[in-house]
């Protein structure tokens, strides 16, 4: 289905904040075989497709060289099979992350998968970007409890991987694949995901003290679930698992009790302009510590991981970049003003495997109709 | 087909005279590993650094000759049975535990360390690695990687692949890459995770990375007898259900059971007709705690002769009657055909009733050992290869014990891989599409095909694949 309805088509350009030459067509098929359909049409067509799920991560890598056609996933939002026996969980692409977690809550049932810019994330978009939340210190990240995938290719075709069980072996791992791909090799329309079940008590905590606090907190003999530190200091840090342990860990660390509502208001965090750190763990302090004075950042120092609201000039993120990479690290651009994209690029230095990426893309997408510009090929 | 003496020339001037083996006795040592299937390799290449992987690959490459790296050979799909011939290019000699970050929680290892050597080693920072295939006291964390391995306690830490954090790789073309590494995130396309568990039919592994976890400071181990396997399984889902998972899940029904307690006198409850090992760690009011919830589901689930191991050594004897249990066997039968399906938790019962007929039918005892929480399951069927015609029996009773599987919601394999034993199955779960999508990421990295060629995917001059009757259906019922 075509959407030209100027209205419809206003504010709506997904990927790149700048103009564009001609309004995209907008297409939301309301199955896997038409999405895979429309692919198949704008290989034929050469047209530059960019996918789109609740387009909460629209501004996350290059801006797309073209865009001929806006293909939204969201008329696929079915939760097809939850086996609450099995704890798993199969949907189609396009639900919207919040309402799969009702869902599971009625079965008290959950995925521990909280992401940033949050809410109004759809599953297929967050599989594609590969965000990820506080949560992932206990639980990893999406990669790690997706069991099954089906996903749409430019030839039409629409090939699965995995199945609906939690462990498998069976054929090749194409979960990975597509995980974090930002749908440059196919578009994800089905998944299915390990669930976890509502722990026996849940408590969150929080401290002023800021890294002394928050290491003090990771090496607590139960490990917390999530460790969120703040640029000015604050930490957060819940647990999850037997009501003893956790009353005992809360009790022994001494900090204030902290409402559960501070995580979805947590998760809400998007600035304007702003780029992940993802480092060695040991080392992100160092890095967090250089960055421009006054700088705001939140991070997950147990995993590894940094938010850095960037006020800053390029040359800044540019060193900021080098001394991340300098560890093997990356700085990748959330969503960043165009020059600023223009000036360092979303990605940072491309891996050696690059090439590898490319035979892939290439085997995938041959015409390469999907995202063209917007990952790191 | 022996190799050319140009290659094996070649072949020597890389890792030494010694270290390539070509003479047909000493082939034989490396005609199988653990599974049914063998074939003589033409060249085995003892290889003792990356450098040595990469110019043999590129020997390989250059003459077309297939390589089918190999770790200790205690794979149980066929994975390092060099079908095609070849190169078996052993890893065993790279061994090195290059570095233990207490720090970082990291271990970097060369692909022949063993897995439990790793744990040992890790054992004295207060770490340990996860994944604990059953034959962890043997299989190499190169193998594991390759075949993205299980074991008993992945039920709450995941699987080889949730805890390899890098590797070092030699593709086809012989060229040596690092693929995503220490940090949490990598830029661009996630090659690691498609390699693990890619059998090496993708590339050769040289070092990985993986990650370490805390040892928990208690443990406790419980062991309970049931009826039925029904009952038993229902007791499984049940403390799941509470929100328990535990760190493991074991069950074992009244063949092997008979069979281990006669070998290891561990107390195993004859009588039972499922016996259920249940483990949870943490701090110890986290396991008194959930042990005793445990115990209550279980009491309330038919289960009786509850028993928790009172010191580490009773503890590891419950284990070793789990971990031993297939060697057990040899009991009642000398040989045994050990095979691996998963299915959603909940189908157990009915699988195993399945799998209990088709043994039947086919007059060949079943033992069942399995990883409940996964709903992995491993009948093993127990024959004497000494009785005419029985390999056709048993891999008959074998292949209807996965349609069974794959009727039942299931996946071919939960950790042992599909390899040679199970790759004209691959239809049963995979459309044409599927198979080409996973063909395309082969043909990227493996163009040549030299790559462990023969495994994973059908190739039709070896077997008929049948995709008839129920199991036809059950695959068209399939909503994706």
């Amino acid at each position: 289905m075509v959407v030209n309805d100027p209205h419809e088509l206003r504010g709506k350009a997904v990927g790149s904040p700048g103009p564009l030459k001609k309004a995209p067509a907008v297409e939301k098929p309301r199955t896997a075989e038409e999405l895979a359909q429309t692919l198949k049409d704008a290989s034929a067509s050469r047209s530059a497709v960019v996918p789109a799920g609740g387009g909460r991560a629209r501004g996350m890598g290059g801006a797309p060289e073209r865009c001929d056609v806006e293909l939204h996933t969201t008329r696929l939002d079915r939760v097809l099979e939850h086996s609450q026996a099995d704890m798993v969980v199969s949907v189609e692409a396009g639900i919207a992350l919040e309402a799969l977690q009702h869902e599971l809550g009625k079965a008290g049932q959950f995925l521990p998968l909280d992401p940033f810019n949050s809410p109004g994330h759809t599953v297929g978009g967050l599989l594609a970007t590969g965000w990820t939340g506080p949560l992932r210190l206990r639980f990893g990240s999406a990669r790690d409890y997706l069991i099954g995938i089906r996903v749409a290719l430019p030839d039409g075709s629409l090939a699965s991987a995995g199945g609906r069980v939690v462990k498998n072996v069976s054929g090749y791992d194409l979960m990975k694949l597509h995980h974090g791909a930002l749908g440059t090799l196919g578009v994800i329309v089905a998944a299915s995901f390990k669930v976890f079940p509502k722990p026996l008590h849940d408590a969150s905590v929080e401290s002023e003290d800021g890294w002394a606090a928050a290491e003090r907190a990771l090496a607590a003999p139960v490990t917390p679930v999530a460790l969120e530190l703040f640029s000015d200091g604050r930490v957060l840090a819940r647990f999850m698992g037997s009501p003893e342990a956790v009353k005992r860990t809360v009790g022994e660390l001494g900090w204030a009790h902290a409402s559960h509502s501070v995580w979805p208001e947590h998760a809400m965090r998007a600035p304007q302009s702003w780029g992940r750190i993802a480092v060695p763990r040991h080392d992100l302090r160092r890095i967090l510590d250089s960055l421009p004075r006054g700088a705001e950042w939140w991070a997950s120092p147990g995993v590894g991981i940094a938010h850095w609201s960037i006020d800053t000039d390029v040359d800044a993120v540019r060193e900021v970049r080098a001394a991340v990479e300098a560890v093997h690290g990356s700085l990748v651009l959330m969503s960043a003003p165009e020059e600023l994209v223009r000036a360092v690029g979303a990605w940072g230095t491309p891996p050696e495997t690059l090439d590898v990426m490319r035979r892939l893309k290439q085997a995938f997408d041959p015409n390469g109709i999907l995202n063209p510009g917007r990952f790191v090929y | 087909m022996a190799l050319a003496s140009t290659v094996t020339e070649e072949l020597r001037r890389i890792v030494g005279r010694e270290s390539v083996i070509d003479s047909p006795n000493d082939l034989r040592i490396f005609e199988r590993d653990a599974s049914i299937e063998g074939a003589m390799p033409d060249a085995i290449v003892l290889a003792s650094t990356t450098e040595q992987v990469a110019a043999v690959v590129k020997v390989a490459a250059k003459n077309k000759v297939p390589v089918t790296p190999r770790g200790a050979g205690t794979g149980l799909s066929g994975g390092a049975v060099t079908i095609r011939g070849g190169i078996a290019l052993q890893v065993s000699r790279m061994r090195r535990i290059i570095e233990i970050d207490p720090v970082a929680q990291t271990a970097l290892v060369e692909p022949g360390v063993v897995n439990q050597e790793l744990s040992l080693a890790a054992a004295q920072h207060g770490l340990f690695y996860a994944p604990d295939p059953s034959s962890q006291k043997a299989c190499t964390i190169g193998g594991n990687a390759a075949e993205n391995s299980g074991g008993p306690h992945c039920l709450y830490y995941g699987v080889t692949t949730n805890h390899v954090l890098g590797m070092e790789v030699v593709f086809a073309d012989g060229s040596v890459h690092w693929v995503s590494g220490d940090s949490p995130e990598r830029v661009g396309l996630d090659l690691c995770g498609v390699l693990v568990g890619s059998e090496g039919t993708l590339c050769a592994i040289t070092k990985i990375k993986v990650r370490l976890l805390r040892i928990p400071p208690s443990i406790a181990t419980m062991l309970a007898a049931f009826p039925t396997i029904e009952a038993a399984s229902q007791a499984v889902s049940a403390v799941i259900g509470r929100g328990i998972v535990p760190a493991a899940l074991e069950m074992m029904d009244n063949v092997t059971v008979g069979a281990v307690e006669a070998h290891y006198h561990a107390g195993y409850p004859t009588d039972a007709g499922a016996v259920l090992l249940v483990e949870v760690d943490g701090v110890p009011e986290s396991t008194t705690e959930l042990i005793a919830s445990i115990r209550k589901v279980l009491g309330d689930h038919e289960g009786y002769a509850l028993r928790e191991a009172q010191t580490p050594s009773e503890r590891e004897l419950l284990w070793a009657g789990r971990k031993g249990a297939i060697g057990a066997l040899g009991r009642i039968k000398p040989n045994y055909y050990l095979h691996d399906g998963v299915v959603p938790r909940s189908r157990l019962p009915q699988v195993l009733s399945a799998v209990g007929e088709i043994g039947q039918h086919y007059r060949l005892p079943v033992a069942n050992v399995f990883h409940a929480g996964d709903g992995n399951l491993h009948p093993n069927i127990l024959f004497d290869l000494r009785e005419r015609d029985i390999m056709h029996q048993v891999e008959g009773a074998g292949e209807e014990m996965l349609r069974a599987v794959v009727e039942f919601g299931g996946a071919l394999s939960g950790e042992h891989g599909i390899g040679l034993e199970k790759s004209a199955f691959m239809p049963w779960i995979f459309s044409p599409d599927d198979l080409d999508a996973m063909h395309r990421v082969k043909d990227v990295f493996d163009a040549g095909g030299i790559m462990n060629p023969g495994k994973i995917f059908p190739d039709p001059s070896r077997k008929t694949v049948h995709l008839a009757g129920r199991t036809g259906l059950a695959i068209e019922a399939r909503w994706w």
